[in-house]
C-alpha cells in the first residue's frame, strides 16, 4: 500500500516475514533505498498474501531484478502446534521401540506429582522395532533383517501412514543401516518421505536426534510444498533471483535447503526480529537489548547481549529437544487479536485465542464481534488513525460495541474495561520479559527495549513502566521490522559431526579430513547462492578435558575449510575460553568431541537504516490533537498526533502523543519524550530524566 | 523401639512480617536467587567427569543466608535438596563455627549422620561474601554423589557399620584462603578407586561455588544488603504462607500411610512401617515412629534424610509447583524415636537409607486418605539403583557408573498414570543415553522399551514401567539396590496393583539369578542384566474403564489380548 520509492527500479533484496495476521514486505534497492508493504496474511494459503504483499510492492520488472528474496515463516512451527503434521511410522533399532516415549525419564516440572509428558507425535502402534544393530564404536553387531523392514512396511501401510522416520541406534556413527533400509523401502516400491536421523544430526543422544528427526519428519510435508507453491509463484512473477529461508539459529537457508531441512526453520518467523535488533544494538552500541515484537496473534521477546543474537546450541520445541543451534526466542500468545472474555470466576482474561487477520477485530469491520485488545486500544483513543491501509479502516463504534457485553457482565464501563484489557496484556507481556531476564539473572533495568511489529509501539510505555524500563526504542519501519532483519540476514549452511579424538597435531589430520567432508557435504547438498563476495569456511570444534561429557565450541583458525592453528594453539584458546566460561584452569589433556563446519555467505544486503526519515518538516504539519486516555494519569488528555515521516534527526516529540506511521502507531502516554535518532530510530525515556 | 520420641522443626526462622518490602524487587531478588543456583547446577554439568554427575544429575546445589536458611535451589535431586542445609550446619560447626571460616575456605563434608545420606555424597560448601569482602552474606553449596571415596565396596548393601561405608570428611578445609589444601585432596585421591574422575568432579564443583558466590555477591551489590535482606525475609514469608495455606485446607486430624521395605539388605524379613500424618490448623506434623528399631544393615535412613523426605513430599504437594525455600519447610514437624530405622544412631550403617525413597509413596498415600485426589495412586516406590564398575580389558583403567531408573507413576482419579518417570524423591535425575553408555562403559545395552502390562488395571490405569537389559561385553561388578521386588504399587479405589519392581543376572550359559539388594555380584563377560521397572498402581474399579482406551491401550501394546480379557472383558466385548 505504501510506498517510499516508485516502481520501476532496481531492487536486490526483498524481505517477506508471514505473521499470525500481517504480512510484511521489506525491499532494498542501494540507488532506490527501501520499499515496504503490509498486507493481511491469508492463512491457510501464506503464500497468496505473499504474493499480494510482491505485487504490490513491486512491478514484474522490479521483482525480476530482485536478487535475493529472504522469507520468515511460522508454517513448520504451526503445523507442529496444532497438530497438522502427517500420520508418521518410526523404524527403530529392536529393544528401543519407546525411545521417543521414554525421553529421558525426568519431568518438566520436578514438583509436580501429576505431571505428563505431552503424547508422543507417534503412537506407539506406528513404532515399528526392526532387528539391527550398531555398536557405539560404528561396528555391526547385527546386520539389518530386511525381511523386519518389508514387516513394518506392510503394517504401516495398513495403518495408512503418510511417511517414515528411521532413526537408529548409533546411526550417528555409522548410517548404513538407515540407508540400507531407506534403498529397502524403496525397492519395495514405497515412494513417500522418508527421514534418516543421520541426515537431520550426526550428533549422539538417542532420544534427542530421534525427537529431531520426528519433528522433521512431521513439518516437512507442509513446509516442503508451501516452499514449493511460493518459489512456483515467484517464478511466475518474474522472481530469477535466490530465495532464502531464515534459521532457527540465525542467517538464511535456501528454499532447497529449507525443504529438506524444515527442522532448522522451526523459528524462522521469530528469529529475524532478532537478526534485526542485534543489527540496531551494534548500530547503536547497546550493550543490552530486549526485544519486543508484537503481533497480532503473539508476542515475542529475546534478550541481545552485546549485540549478538541469544544462541544456544539445542532448543526446546513443544517439550521436544531440537539438536540444532537455535536463536533463543521467548514466544507468548498475545497480541492485537487476543480475545477478552469473562471466566466462570468473573474475572476478566485476555486470550489465548485471537482473531487472526480474519475475522480480525471487531474494530477492522470485517465481521469480527469479539473483543480484542486493539479494541480496547481503539476504545481508548491510543489507535487514533482511521486507515489501516489495505481499504482497513478502525471502527470505533463497533469496537464500543463489541465491549459493550463485557462490561454488562462486570458491571464496568467499556473505557474501564478497555483499560483492564491493555493492562491484564501488558502484564502478561512483561511476565515473558521477566522470564528471558530476571530468572536469568538479569536486571531488565538495565536494557533497552526494543519495541516493534504492528502492536509494538503501542505498548512500549505501558512496558516500560510495568518493568521499571529506563529505555525504549523504536526502530524505523516499525511495524515491519521483522521483514526487515531479514535483510540484515547471511546464507548460512552447517554440518556437524561428533568424533571424539585427542586433541594433538597428529589427530588434527583426521579432523580436517572430517571438514573436507563436511564441506563436500554442504558442497554437495546445500545449494549454490549467488553472492558477491565469496563464501566464507567456518571450522569449529567442541572441545573438552578428557573425562568430560560437555563442550566448550571454540572457533578454530583455518583457511578454506582447513585448520591452521596447530594443537597447541587451540588448546591455549580452549583453556582461555574455559576460564572464562567457569572460572578454573586444569592441567587435564584436552578432546575433540564435535566438529562443525559453517558456510557463510554475506549478502550484505543492509547494514544500516539509509534513514527514511529528513524528508518531512519536523511533524508540524500534521500536527493535530485528538482525545485520548492516558494510562499513566488514569484520564483523557489531548495527544498531540505528529506523522513521523516529518521527523528529523534530533527532534523531539513530548508526550502524551501519538506517533503515526504507515506501518504502526507509537503511543506514547504522559511524561514520556521521543527524541529521533540520526539512524531514524526513536529513542524514548522519561522525562524526569530518570531513564538518563 | 529405642529411646524417647524427638521432635524436629523441619525449617528454620520465624515469619518477618516483612509485608511492605518492595513486591518487584523481591521478585527481582528471587529469581535473582534461581538464576545464582542455575549457573552453578549448569556449571556443575558442563564440567563435571562422571555419568553420574552430568547426565544423571545425582547432585543439588543450594543458596543460603547467613542464617543457614536455604534461599534458593537449581532443580536437580530433589531429596538432596532436603538434606544439604543440615550438612552446611555440621560441617560449620565442626570447622569451628561460621567466623572461623574465612572467605575463600571450602568445607568439605560427608558424615552420613548429619548429611542424611551415605559418604560418597559429598556436601562441599563456600562462605559468600559481598564484593568489598566486609559483610558474610551466606553460603553456597553443593551434594554430589563421589563415584568411590572408598567404603568397602563402591556401593553396599551389606554393611555392618558406617565404617565401612566409605571414607569420612568432617567440616575440613579443601580449599583455604582460595587455595587447595592438598593434603586432604592425597588423603581423598588414597582412599579412591576412581581418583581421576573424583578430582575431576570435585573440581567441577570447586568451580561452580565459586561462580554461584560471585554471582550472589554481584546481586546483592546491585540491590544493597539491606534491601535484599528485606526482599529474602518477604521471599521466606511466602514460601512459609503458600505452605501453611495449603495445610489450612486440609481437614484436621490424624492420617496414616503403610509402607513395607522388603528386607534390610540381610534378612530375608520383610519390615511393615507407618508413617502418620497429623494436621492441626496451619501445621503438619509427620510422625516415623511407627517404625522397626535401626537394622544391623545398612537400609536405616538417618535423621537428616527422614527429614529431607518430609520437606520435599510436603513441598511437592503444598508448594504451587515452585521449588521450594526455607520458609516452606517451616510449617512442618518431623517426630522420630531415636535408634529407630528413620533415626538411626552412630555407628549404626546407613549406606542405602532406602526408607525414605518408599516414604514419598507412604505419605501421599496418607494425604489421600484426608484429601481424596491430593496425590495420585503409588508408584513403583523406589529408585532401583544399580551401580556397575570393573577394570578395562584393554587399559586396565577402573571405570565405575550407575544410575537410577524410571517407574510406573500412579493413577489419578482423572487421568492414567505416567509411564516409566523417575521416582519423585529423584524426580528431576535422568536416563543416561544409550549411545552415551556405549562410548564409556563395556556394554551392549540391548533393550530399553516399555513393559506391555505392568500397570496396574484400574478405570484410569497406572503408568507402565520399563524393561532395561545389558550385556557385559567384559567382566564386571555390579551392586543391586531394588526395594518393592515382592509387592508392586496397590492401586486405590478399585484399582488393581502393578508389576513390582525386579532385576535377573543371566550367565552366558543361561543360567538365572535374581537380585534384588546384592553387593559386588560378579557379571561375567557375556552375560546380561535385566532391570525390570515396576508400575503404577491403578485408580477406581477396571470394569468402569473407557473401552474405547482399553482398545487404544491394545492395539498400542500398553497391554496385552490375555491382560484385556482378564481385566476389562466389558471392552472386548464391544470390539467386533
Amino acid at each position: 500500500m505504501s510506498k517510499d520509492q516508485s516502481k520501476g527500479e532496481r531492487v536486490s533484496v526483498g524481505g517477506v516475514d508471514v505473521g499470525g495476521t500481517f504480512t510484511d514486505l521489506v525491499a532494498y534497492d542501494p540507488r532506490a533505498g527501501l520499499t515496504v508493504t503490509k498486507v493481511r496474511s491469508t492463512h491457510p494459503k501464506p503464500e497468496v498474501g505473499v504474493m499480494k504483499a510482491v505485487g504490490d510492492a513491486l512491478d514484474a520488472a522490479a521483482a525480476s531484478e530482485l536478487q535475493y528474496f529472504v522469507h520468515g515463516t511460522t508454517v513448520g512451527l504451526n503445523a507442529l502446534l496444532e497438530g497438522e503434521g502427517p500420520r508418521l511410522a518410526l523404524l527403530s533399532t529392536r529393544g528401543f521401540r519407546d525411545v521417543l516415549e521414554i525421553r529421558r525419564g525426568d519431568r518438566d516440572e520436578p514438583y509436580n506429582l501429576f505431571w505428563r509428558p505431552p503424547p508422543t507425535l507417534i503412537p506407539r502402534r506406528l513404532r515399528f522395532s526392526i532387528s539391527e544393530r550398531i555398536w557405539g564404536d560404528g561396528s555391526v553387531l547385527t546386520p539389518l533383517a530386511e525381511d523386519d523392514v518389508r514387516e513394518a512396511l506392510e503394517a504401516l501401510r495398513a495403518q495408512e501412514a503418510d511417511a517414515i522416520v528411521i532413526a537408529f541406534l548409533n546411526a550417528y556413527a555409522n548410517p548404513e543401516h538407515e540407508l540400507a533400509a531407506e534403498q529397502i523401502l524403496r525397492g519395495l516400491g514405497y515412494d513417500g518421505e522418508i527421514t534418516l536421523s543421520h541426515r537431520v544430526s550426526r550428533e549422539y543422544r538417542e532420544y534427542e536426534r530421534t525427537a529431531t528427526t520426528v519433528v522433521n519428519g512431521y513439518i516437512q510435508p507442509v513446509v516442503s510444498e508451501y516452499l514449493g507453491r511460493l518459489e512456483d509463484a515467484l517464478a511466475g512473477y518474474g522472481f530469477g533471483g535466490t530465495a532464502l529461508i531464515m534459521r532457527s539459529g540465525g542467517g538464511a537457508l535456501t528454499f532447497g535447503d529449507g525443504r529438506r531441512r524444515p527442522f532448522e526453520t522451526l523459528l524462522s518467523g521469530p528469529v529475524a526480529g532478532v537478526e534485526g535488533a542485534a543489527a540496531i544494538a551494534r548500530q547503536m552500541d547497546f550493550d543490552r537489548v530486549i526485544t519486543a515484537d508484537v503481533g497480532g496473534t503473539s508476542f515475542d521477546t529475546a534478550l541481545v547481549v552485546d549485540g549478538r543474537p541469544p544462541v544456544k546450541h539445542e532448543g526446546t520445541i513443544v517439550g521436544l529437544p531440537i539438536q540444532t543451534t537455535w536463536v533463543d526466542v521467548r514466544s507468548i500468545g498475545a497480541g492485537g487479536g487476543s480475545i477478552a472474555h469473562v471466566d466462570a470466576g468473573k474475572l476478566l482474561r485476555v486470550g489465548p485465542r485471537s482473531a487472526g487477520a480474519d475475522p480480525g477485530p471487531a474494530a477492522y469491520g470485517l465481521g469480527g464481534t469479539e473483543p480484542t485488545v486493539t479494541d480496547a486500544a481503539v476504545r481508548l483513543g491510543m489507535l487514533p488513525v482511521d486507515d489501516l491501509g489495505e481499504g482497513l479502516t478502525l471502527d470505533r463504534d463497533r469496537a464500543e460495541a463489541a465491549l459493550a457485553p463485557l462490561a454488562d457482565q462486570l458491571g464496568l464501563s467499556t473505557v474501564e474495561v478497555a483499560r483492564g484489557v491493555v493492562a491484564i496484556v501488558t502484564a502478561k507481556m512483561a511476565d515473558a520479559i521477566r522470564e528471558i531476564t530476571v530468572e536469568r539473572g538479569e536486571d531488565p533495568r538495565r536494557a533497552a527495549l526494543l519495541a516493534f511489529g504492528g502492536a509494538g509501539p503501542l505498548f512500549a510505555t505501558q512496558l516500560a513502566d510495568e518493568l521499571r524500563l529506563k529505555s525504549i526504542v523504536i526502530p524505523p519501519l516499525a511495524g515491519t521490522f521483522s521483514a526487515w532483519g531479514l535483510l540484515v540476514a547471511d546464507a548460512v549452511r552447517t554440518a556437524s559431526r561428533t568424533r571424539i579424538v585427542g586433541l594433538a597435531d597428529a589427530a588434527l589430520e583426521e579432523v580436517n579430513a572430517v571438514f573436507a567432508e563436511l564441506f563436500g557435504e554442504i558442497g554437495a547438498t546445500a545449494d549454490a547462492v549467488d553472492a558477491a563476495q565469496p563464501a566464507q569456511r567456518e571450522t569449529v570444534l567442541d572441545l573438552r578435558y578428557v573425562g568430560q561429557e560437555h563442550c566448550l565450541t571454540v572457533e578454530v583458525e583455518s583457511e578454506d575449510g582447513r585448520l591452521t592453528a596447530d594443537a597447541e594453539s587451540i588448546q591455549r584458546e580452549f583453556k582461555r575460553e574455559y576460564v572464562r566460561a567457569y572460572g578454573v584452569e586444569m592441567d587435564d589433556p584436552v578432546e575433540i568431541v564435535g566438529i562443525r563446519a559453517f558456510v557463510r555467505r554475506r549478502l550484505h544486503a543492509v547494514e544500516s537504516f539509509a534513514g527514511p526519515n529528513g524528508n518531512g518538516d519536523g511533524g508540524q504539519a500534521a500536527a493535530r490533537e485528538v482525545e485520548a486516555y492516558s494510562l499513566r494519569r488514569r484520564e483523557w488528555c489531548a495527544f498531540r498526533v505528529v506523522e513521523r515521516s516529518g521527523l528529523h534527526a534530533g527532534d523531539v516529540v513530548e508526550g502524551p502523543a501519538i506517533v503515526v506511521e504507515s506501518t504502526t502507531t507509537t503511543y506514547l502516554d504522559a511524561d514520556y519524550v521521543a527524541k529521533t535518532e540520526p539512524n531514524g530510530c526513536l529513542t524514548v525515556t522519561l522525562e524526569s530524566g530518570e531513564g538518563e | 523401639m529405642v529411646g524417647t520420641a524427638e521432635v524436629h522443626r523441619a525449617g528454620k526462622g520465624e515469619l518477618s512480617g516483612l509485608v511492605d518490602a518492595d513486591p518487584i524487587t523481591t521478585e527481582v531478588v528471587r529469581h535473582g536467587l534461581m538464576s545464582c543456583a542455575e549457573q552453578m547446577k549448569r556449571t556443575v554439568i558442563r564440567t563435571s567427569f562422571s555419568p553420574v554427575i552430568y547426565e544423571t544429575l545425582d547432585f543439588a546445589v543450594a543458596i543460603y543466608d547467613d542464617r543457614m536458611r536455604m534461599l534458593a535451589q537449581a532443580p536437580t535431586l530433589p531429596f538432596f535438596m532436603g538434606v544439604l542445609s543440615m550438612a552446611v550446619d555440621a560441617a560449620l560447626e565442626s570447622a569451628g563455627g561460621a567466623d572461623a571460616v574465612q572467605p575463600g575456605d571450602i568445607l568439605l563434608y560427608n558424615v552420613p549422620y548429619e548429611t542424611g545420606s551415605h559418604p560418597p555424597d559429598a556436601a562441599l560448601a563456600m562462605p559468600i561474601f559481598s564484593n568489598d569482602g566486609q559483610v558474610r552474606l551466606g553460603y553456597a553449596a553443593i551434594m554430589a554423589h563421589w563415584l568411590d571415596i572408598g567404603a568397602k565396596d563402591p556401593y553396599c548393601t551389606d554393611t555392618v557399620d558406617v565404617y565401612q561405608e566409605g571414607t569420612k570428611f568432617p567440616g575440613v578445609r579443601l580449599y583455604q584462603a582460595g587455595k587447595p589444601n592438598e593434603d586432604v585432596f592425597k588423603i581423598i585421591k588414597a582412599n579412591s578407586r576412581m581418583p581421576r574422575m573424583v578430582v575431576g568432579d570435585i573440581n567441577a564443583q570447586i568451580a561452580a561455588l565459586q561462580m554461584g558466590a560471585r554471582a550472589v555477591a554481584d546481586l546483592v551489590e546491585r540491590h544493597g544488603v539491606q534491601p535484599f535482606g528485606q526482599a529474602v525475609e518477604r521471599m521466606l514469608d511466602h514460601g512459609e504462607m503458600m505452605v501453611r495455606d495449603y495445610i489450612s485446607r486440609i481437614p484436621n486430624g490424624r492420617y496414616v500411610g503403610q509402607g513395607m521395605m522388603d528386607d534390610n539388605g540381610v534378612d530375608d524379613t520383610p519390615l511393615p512401617f507407618e508413617i502418620a500424618v497429623e494436621v492441626e490448623d496451619t501445621t503438619v506434623r509427620l510422625d516415623f515412629r511407627n517404625a522397626p528399631a535401626a537394622q544391623p544393615t545398612p537400609i536405616n535412613a538417618v535423621l537428616p534424610a527422614t527429614i529431607s523426605c518430609s520437606r520435599v513430599a510436603l513441598s511437592m504437594l503444598a508448594g504451587g509447583g515452585e521449588p521450594p525455600n526455607e520458609g516452606h519447610f517451616r510449617p512442618i514437624e518431623v517426630v522420630t524415636t531415636p535408634g529407630s530405622m528413620f533415626h538411626p544412631l552412630p555407628p549404626s550403617p546407613c549406606f542405602l537409607g532406602w526408607p525414605v525413597v518408599q516414604a514419598f509413596d507412604v505419605i501421599f498415600s496418607a494425604l489421600t486418605q484426608a484429601m481424596p485426589g491430593t496425590a495420585p495412586a503409588w508408584s513403583g516406590g523406589d529408585i532401583l539403583a544399580m551401580v556397575w564398575w570393573g577394570e578395562r580389558e584393554r587399559t586396565g583403567e577402573a571405570w565405575i557408573d550407575g544410575c537410577p531408573h524410571p517407574v510406573g507413576q500412579g493413577a489419578s482419579g482423572s487421568a492414567d498414570g505416567a509411564n516409566a518417570l523417575m521416582h519423585s524423591s529423584e524426580s528431576a535425575t535422568r536416563l543416561t543415553p544409550v549411545e552415551v553408555w556405549e562410548t564409556r562403559n563395556p556394554w551392549v545395552v540391548e533393550k530399553v522399551e516399555l513393559a506391555q502390562d505392568s500397570g496396574g488395571p484400574g478405570q484410569f490405569r497406572g503408568g507402565v514401567g520399563l524393561d532395561v537389559v545389558i550385556r557385559a561385553t567384559e567382566d564386571a561388578w555390579l551392586t543391586s539396590v531394588v526395594e518393592r521386588t515382592r509387592n508392586g504399587a496397590p492401586g486405590v479405589d478399585g484399582g488393581g496393583g502393578a508389576r513390582p519392581n525386579g532385576v535377573t543376572l543371566e550367565y552366558p550359559d543361561g543360567t538365572p539369578r535374581s537380585l534384588s539388594k546384592a553387593t559386588r555380584v560378579h557379571v561375567p563377560k557375556g552375560a546380561t542384566v535385566e532391570v525390570r521397572t515396576g508400575g503404577g498402581g491403578g485408580h477406581g474399579p477396571p470394569a468402569e474403564r473407557d473401552p474405547e482406551a482399553v482398545l487404544d491401550d491394545l492395539a498400542d501394546g500398553y497391554i496385552s489380548t490375555s491382560e484385556a480379557e482378564r481385566c476389562y472383558p466389558h471392552a472386548l466385548g464391544r470390539r467386533d
